[in-house]
């Protein structure tokens, strides 16, 4: 998988990532290169997607390197709980070279959030990753 | 920081990515260090194939049996979240440079202006690679930009790859937090 791909698949991401709209909960959502290059995004202006395509890439590489110093394996999610909300970090397609950060509301179901978060992974990684 | 008692800090390496921050904790460092590097995805921007995202973090013990935690930033500025997350609570800051890089002398103070405020008598050491080339600058240039700005700091030049370089770059920044210590500078 290219770290970066052509402008066709990026639309075709941003396709997949409106399909958060029915999520309850979900205020946005991007998709991101592992160094922290916004690929696509779905409700986020562009200084929001920028700075979460940036901070997002730093907890997946953390992620990484924590569950490589555990023994663990490869990172696959991470999820950031706060009074507020919740934001989820989940790596897309078998490459490390994307992931895709969704930012819920206290509004939003957990399980929901993950397994709707954990369908649209699948998509991105087929349609970017073949 | 006190001169008899063996004690644990932290130290900074920052800089412009490509300038060896990585590479330099690595050399010295006693610990398998941690990396967070990924694949640059943005190569007209900068050749590298690789770029740190999150830090690097490496430890080593010094003579008088203190602990030093070296950790090393992200250099591109879209990770400036994670320069202040790491300059919180460090004894001082390296900055490593690329002589050869045209705008080095700029990158210079965007490091000083970012990371100078975290660090308490302002304890900064400048290493500058890559000094031999033809087109570089020399470390004078790099020390007569801090001399304007009123900053005292050793400019130092240095290949991040020999582990002697870099531990000249920790041991002249530890003499500068001794001296401190030893002096009773203003806090």
């Amino acid at each position: 998988m290219k770290a970066r791909p052509a402008r066709v698949s990026r639309e075709l991401a941003r396709k997949v990532l409106e399909g958060y709209g029915e999520v309850a909960g979900v205020q946005c959502a991007v998709l991101f290169s592992a160094d922290g290059f916004e690929i696509a995004s779905h409700a986020a202006d562009a200084a929001a997607s920028a700075r979460l395509a940036a901070i997002g890439s730093s907890l997946a590489a953390l992620g990484t390197a924590l569950s490589g110093e555990a023994g663990l394996g490869d990172f696959e999610r991470t999820t950031i709980e706060s009074d507020r909300g919740a934001v989820t970090i989940m790596r897309v397609g078998s490459s490390r070279s994307m992931s895709l950060a969704v930012v819920a509301g206290k509004d939003a179901v957990l399980g929901q959030l993950l397994w709707a978060t954990q369908r649209c992974c699948q998509a991105l990684g087929k349609l970017l990753d073949p | 920081m006190s001169d008899v008692d063996a004690e644990e800090f932290k130290i900074v390496f920052t800089g412009p990515m490509g300038a060896g921050k990585t590479t330099a904790i690595a050399a010295i460092s006693e610990v398998e260090p941690v990396n967070t590097e990924v694949e640059n995805s943005d190569r007209v921007a900068n050749a590298k194939e690789s770029t740190t995202v999150g830090f690097d973090f490496g430890r080593i013990t010094l003579a008088d049996g203190s602990i030093v935690r070296l950790y090393g930033t992200p250099g591109q500025p879209r990770y400036r979240f994670m320069w202040d997350i790491l300059g919180r609570g460090a004894a001082g800051v390296i900055i490593l440079l690329d002589a050869s890089e045209p705008g080095a002398l700029v990158q210079l103070d965007v490091f000083v202006d970012a990371f100078l405020p975290h660090v308490v008598h302002g304890a900064l050491v400048v290493g500058v690679g890559r000094t031999d080339l033809p087109d570089s600058q020399g470390t004078d240039a790099f020390a007569a930009r801090l001399d304007a700005r009123g900053i005292v700091a050793p400019v130092l030049s240095v290949d991040v790859r020999r582990r002697a370089d870099v531990t000249m770059l920790v041991r002249t920044l530890v003499c500068i937090l001794a001296s401190h210590a030893t002096h009773g500078a203003v806090a």
